[in-house]
């Protein structure tokens, strides 16, 4: 028959062998399991910044439109401040002959403008290795996304279909990268703006936006067929309508460089996306906003709207007939 | 028992995501702190150089008044502000120096130069001809070479220092181009992307020298580079007086006609990683379309001035008001032509 005694003799001996093991265990385990996630063993992507793009993930057989969770490399470039707002700039890229030009001279722009969170969205299968390597030779505070539109999104051939808007889904996962990073009760301050990678952006333009409280409005140069495009403010300094000629009866007749968003508006509204079927041409911006804001809410900037701050510019295709059928240059050269 | 317990948990995986949100926040932070303490002595080392110690980079950069160039200018000097001891010298193709040009300058915060030139009649491109048919620049470019030889400020002993780059306003230029163009002792050369036809045009270089050219027009050329893929230092341009741009030269013998009487080819000093790596592309933007502003003027709510009005447009398509009953619908005849 057990006696108490031994029962805790016996008890005193093994708890503590008990707590040892487990925390061995513990310790020892972890780092294992660290490395076996660098193989890839569960899908998850690897750091950004160590050009490990090359290896492969397991695409999984689920819908093309999953996010690719992607880890963010969050460096301090030159100039940051711990009181100014952050600037989300929202960017949705694709491969094509003037890419890295376009993308370096944004960057050089972005350079300048002092608590800048640059997110690049390519429309690709994966991460190229042109563009990581170029994020991080800038020094940027950037975060590098990307998703595949489905060729039957995709614009046919070279032909600009209205009705197709590019972009949407990378601008729709960059979105919903903000909400999935960051809660919507946190203190932080931070405005997002959508910048295509061929338009040109003023100085002055990002200190414009800063003070925006939910989403803020200014003319946009070369857009609708027109030398400029404007929001018309009235005496009292609120929006009221849009001078444009292009349908000016849309609810928000902008384009898409033409306004900001705060973003506690965006972690507000978790279901505000831009839509990406069934959307008119030159109504894709009225998509999102109409969830967002109304006429009313509308903060004009830029003098009232009176100065141009961005251009609507666009990049010619180049010519390259003279590579021929099989390619006159080395295709290993980066252009 | 629990010993027991403690040996079963040996054989399984632990639920460990914590510890691996806590590596890589850690591995992400310590990362970010290493790239800023690498920021910040970067820019602690090129200040130390910027004290007159860097031989200056005079960029010469002709531009000319269209609905784009104000864009490109801001994104030009976007870049040029990044570049230490760089002289921004631009040269409008203009009669008078324009406020727009000269505004953007002064709020800009480079050091620069502004002049201007008119191109020669005989060289002056009419609407709706070619933009190849004509050289281009070549009086502001040339403008810009007398500013350097005669009315640059001398500052003493190493004045001679430097090195000129003819930069058009619609190319993309990296930040690595003009490092490498620092060191050019008489002429260097690089490869440009998206020029020529291809994806880029190239110097040949076989042990560190030049010896041929990869380009799809015309190899023959004595130089077939572009504008933008050289640069030329400053002394070598005070040594010959004489040289500048040929405007009678033909098409695409323009760059040659400058670099004929300063180098020969085996003298070019290739850059850009013995010219493998393409630092600068030859970008074009297209010209914005403005039908819609004709529209509005007829509406009577265009109201810059500066817009073309209704009866110049007219004129110019030869339309009677004869054949067109209300005004709206001359609008519609004449920018279906536009």
């Amino acid at each position: 028959m057990p006696k108490r005694r031994d029962i805790l003799a016996i008890v005193l001996i093994v708890l503590p062998w008990t707590l040892l093991i487990t925390v061995w265990h513990q310790n020892a385990i972890a780092p294992l399991l660290a490395i076996r996630k660098d193989d890839g063993a569960d899908g998850k992507r690897d750091a950004a910044g160590l050009g490990q793009d090359s290896k492969e993930y397991c695409a999984s057989d689920k819908d093309i439109v999953e996010v690719v969770r992607t880890e963010y490399v969050y460096t301090r470039p030159p100039p940051w401040s711990d009181v100014l707002p952050t600037i989300h700039i929202i960017t949705p890229t694709y491969s094509r002959p003037v890419q890295k030009a376009e993308l370096t001279r944004l960057a050089n722009t972005f350079l300048h403008v002092p608590n800048l969170h640059w997110i690049l969205v390519e429309d690709s299968q994966r991460r190229t290795a042109l563009v990581t390597r170029l994020l991080r030779e800038t020094g940027l505070n950037y975060t590098h996304l990307n998703v595949e539109t489905p060729r039957n999104y995709k614009l046919r051939g070279d032909t600009r279909d209205p009705r197709i808007p590019r972009g949407t889904m990378q601008r729709n996962l960059a979105l919903r990268w903000l909400r999935e990073t960051f809660n919507a009760n946190s203190s932080q301050v931070g405005i997002v703006y959508f910048a295509d990678d061929d338009n040109t952006y003023s100085l002055e333009l990002f200190e414009e936006m800063r003070s925006t409280r939910k989403v803020s409005v200014w003319p946009v140069a070369f857009v609708g067929g027109l030398r400029y495009e404007s929001p018309k403010v009235n005496a009292a300094g609120k929006v009221y309508g849009w001078k444009t000629v292009f349908d000016p009866h849309r609810p928000f007749a902008i384009d898409m460089a033409g306004f900001a968003i705060n973003l506690r508006l965006i972690l507000f509204k978790p279901q505000a996306y831009f839509k990406l079927r069934g959307v008119k041409g030159g109504y894709q911006e009225s998509s999102l906003l109409r969830e967002l804001v109304t006429l009313n809410d509308l903060e004009p900037k830029a003098a009232n709207c009176t100065k141009i701050l961005v251009w609507h510019t666009r990049t010619e295709k180049p010519v390259l007939v003279n590579e021929g059928k099989k390619g006159f240059t080395d295709p290993n050269v980066e252009i | 028992m629990g010993l027991l317990y403690a040996l079963m948990q040996l054989g399984q995986r632990c639920d460990c995501t914590e510890h691996e949100l806590l590596y890589e926040r850690t591995i992400s932070g310590l990362r970010g702190e290493l790239h800023t303490l690498q920021q910040i002595m970067q820019r602690k080392e090129s200040k130390q150089q910027d004290t007159g110690h860097l031989p200056p980079i005079y960029v010469i950069t002709p531009t000319y008044a269209r609905l784009v160039q104000k864009a490109e200018l801001t994104r030009l000097l976007h870049t040029f502000l990044l570049v230490p001891a760089l002289h921004w010298i631009l040269v409008e193709d203009a009669p008078h120096k324009t406020s727009l040009v000269s505004n953007l300058l002064k709020s800009s915060g480079l050091s620069y130069t502004h002049l201007n030139m008119l191109t020669a009649p005989q060289r002056k491109l009419q609407e709706g001809e070619p933009n190849w048919l004509k050289p281009r620049g070549v009086e502001q470019r040339n403008e810009g070479l007398r500013w350097l030889r005669e009315d640059r400020p001398s500052t003493g002993g190493a004045s001679e220092q430097g090195v000129v780059y003819f930069a058009d306003d619609d190319n993309t230029y990296s930040l690595q181009l003009f490092q490498e163009m620092r060191s050019t002792q008489k002429v260097s050369v690089w490869p440009v992307g998206l020029v020529g036809a291809m994806k880029y045009e190239s110097p040949v270089v076989q042990g560190g020298q030049v010896v041929g050219f990869h380009t799809g027009w015309r190899p023959s050329r004595p130089f077939p580079v572009d504008m933008a893929g050289f640069a030329v230092s400053l002394r070598l341009l005070l040594e010959r007086p004489e040289a500048r741009f040929h405007g009678d030269a033909a098409q695409g013998f323009l760059e040659s006609s400058l670099l004929q009487g300063l180098v020969t080819v085996d003298e070019l000093e290739p850059r850009a990683d013995n010219c493998t790596k393409v630092l600068v592309w030859h970008t074009r933007t297209e010209k914005p379309k403005l039908k819609r502003e004709d529209v509005l003027q007829a509406q009577g709510q265009g109201s810059d001035p500066r817009v073309e009005n209704v009866f110049t447009l007219a004129r110019h398509q030869d339309l009677s008001w004869g054949r067109c009953g209300l005004m709206w619908l001359c609008v519609e005849l004449t920018t279906g032509q536009a």
